[in-house]
């Protein structure tokens, strides 16, 4: 029996290391990022062999990221973007997904279904139009387009239409019968219970917000509106493969503050995909 | 089950006088969906009708041409080798990224107490975005980066990966299954925790080895999210844009061989003002998205 058990953990060890090595050179590339950010001459040469410390290290790429105020500006405007874009689609979706999962209305499985196939939809199909719709308005270089889309949730509505299903019917009735509205009913009831799928639906939106590309890079020009992919992207572009260090210093900058939110966030970010992923298909 | 007894009575109200009066309440559920109902009569049905009248046009004048435009695009050498580029990046990233995470999954479930250190960390590329990630695979693919040195530690050639159009688009592969790996590992693991222990205890029993166990439940249980992950990844893939250019650039260099489809419809439509051409290509990228949405209802239905 404990020759078994030594053999079993034996194998648990074999695994670890395993994983270990292959999780390095998942991660390395994030190490490496770090390690040439903080090489001050990287700017000029990449380093090579590439080095796990820098050899000179000096903070002066960064200095010169945060000298430079379009970072933060884009940081800015991302967050602005991404607070607004998650309150619509969260709020969207919640609001659809009570009325699908409770509602009692003429066209409702039509209606459902046309939610449905929203989400095959692809979003390059519509790009042309859109542009030319906000063009149109005058609101191109403006956040509102980055904005206002999010409020169709179409996997939101699913997923709150599946969490609103598995509360008891119980707590409706009994509003009703104390003569409250529907909207009364939804408030009160049922929007204090919806912590969980909230969370779910609004980490899901800000990574939808927060990583989109090809939407702003055909909205926005202006230098000052620039959201931090896309600034990131410009900046690398413009300068090709020189200025490694400062690319470097930047792309950490653009990915460090989400790590942390990540890693703070991890088990219902895990949570959340892992739910998407099942039932977004 | 006492879910199931409280919400019985809704299909069989009892006492239906004594709750508001139905009729009435309708129209309030429209006022619920009336954010949703708005953005797809916005931002979905008017972008897909506006996107079908301006590919049978051309022109700032936007005057008709019928086919002409579709014709165009499929006849165009160009758009074919977009698709291909697509096709080509697309199938490694699947083949490559799909059975790697699957047994990196098997892997982590088989630990018990540091599965979910592992989760974070091979999730964590998954939670950058993608163009963060290829600012960083610009440096790591960078003729003195990282892996070249690998390559030459193995005694092999260094390799220019993006000057020649063969190794440019296996650095967007590389780049693609390293991205998306946490997430096919994320799905499987969620996966792997739904089968049942019951068969791995009554196996056990029986006498069957890990690996047996492994190969006749762990397998068999698992081809469904396989599925699954592939034909997502399949219609995500048709779609991708960012990695190519951010490699790339507009163009898809080295000679066009990162150009995607998403790419074509980008430099035409806003390279070259051609809304006509991009929303002819938008389409046919449409179509060919809908029919593997449409395989992937049949194969969800087959509960394969």
């Amino acid at each position: 029996m404990s020759g078994v058990y030594k053999n079993r953990s034996l194998i648990s060890a074999v695994i670890f290391v395993l994983l270990a090595v292959i999780g390095f050179t998942m991660i390395y590339p994030f190490i490496f990022m770090i390690s040439v950010s903080l090489e001050r001459t990287a700017n000029l040469a990449m380093p090579f062999p590439p080095r796990l410390i820098p050899e000179s290290s000096s903070w002066f790429n960064y200095q010169l990221v945060f000298e430079n105020k379009s970072l933060l500006l884009a940081y800015w405007n991302s967050i602005v973007i991404a607070l607004f874009s998650v309150a619509l689609s969260v709020g969207s979706a919640l609001f659809g997904g009570y009325a699908f999962s409770r509602g009692s209305f003429r066209a409702k499985r039509a209606l459902f279904f046309i939610v449905l196939a929203t989400m095959m939809i692809p979003f390059e199909t519509r790009l042309i139009p859109m542009f030319t719709m906000f063009n149109d308005l005058g609101l191109v270089n403006t956040k509102y387009p980055l904005i206002f889309p999010s409020i169709i949730n179409a996997l939101g509505i699913v997923l709150a239409k599946q969490y609103f299903d598995q509360l008891p019917e119980g707590l409706r009735e009994s509003a009703k019968m104390d003569g409250a509205g529907e909207f009364k009913t939804f408030f009160y009831i049922f929007v204090p219970l919806t912590g969980p799928i909230t969370a779910t639906l609004a980490i899901l939106s800000f990574q939808d917000s927060w990583n989109s590309f090809i939407w702003p890079l055909v909205i926005i020009n202006d230098q000052h509106l620039k959201t931090v992919p896309l600034f990131l992207s410009s900046f690398s572009s413009e300068n090709g493969g020189r200025l490694a260090g400062v690319t470097m210093a930047l792309a950490a900058m653009s990915i460090l503050p989400l790590l942390m939110v990540f890693l703070f966030f991890q088990k219902y970010i895990i949570r959340s995909v892992a739910l998407s992923g099942l039932k977004g298909e | 089950m006492s879910l199931v007894n409280i919400s019985k009575p809704r299909s069989q109200p009892i006492g239906r006088w004594r709750l508001a009066p139905r009729r009435e309440s309708h129209a309030v559920w429209y006022l619920f969906l009336l954010p949703t109902l708005l953005g797809i009569l916005l931002f979905t049905l008017y972008p897909l009708a506006e996107s079908l009248r301006l590919s049978f046009t051309r022109g700032v004048s936007e005057q008709f041409v019928g086919v002409q435009n579709y014709s165009d695009v499929l006849a165009s050498g160009t758009f074919w080798y977009a698709v291909y580029n697509t096709l080509y990046i697309t199938v490694f990233q699947l083949f490559i990224a799909i059975p790697l995470g699957f047994l990196i999954a098997c892997l982590i479930n088989s630990l018990r107490r540091t599965s979910n250190f592992f989760k974070v960390l091979f999730y964590i590329p998954n939670a950058t975005s993608m163009v963060a990630a290829a600012t960083v695979f610009l440096a790591i693919l960078h003729p003195d980066g990282p892996l070249n040195y690998v390559m030459e530690l193995l005694g092999l050639q260094k390799v220019v990966w993006l000057s020649q159009p063969v190794s440019a688009k296996w650095g967007a592969v590389i780049l693609s299954v390293w991205h998306w790996l946490g997430f096919v590992i994320i799905i499987n693991l969620a996966n792997l925790q739904a089968i049942p222990v019951e068969y791995y205890e009554a196996s056990s029993i029986d006498g069957a080895s890990p690996i047996q166990q492994w190969w006749w439940i762990t397998v068999p249980n698992m081809i469904g999210s396989l599925t699954i992950l592939f034909v997502l990844g399949w219609i995500g893939g048709l779609q991708r844009f960012a990695d190519a250019y951010m490699l790339g650039g507009l163009q898809g260099s080295p000679a066009r061989s990162l150009h995607t489809v998403v790419g074509f419809i980008f430099e035409r439509g806003f390279g070259g003002s051609e809304y006509g051409i991009a929303s002819a290509a938008a389409y046919i990228l449409f179509v060919f998205i809908l029919i593997f949405t449409y395989i992937n209802t049949k194969l969800l239905r087959m509960k394969i």
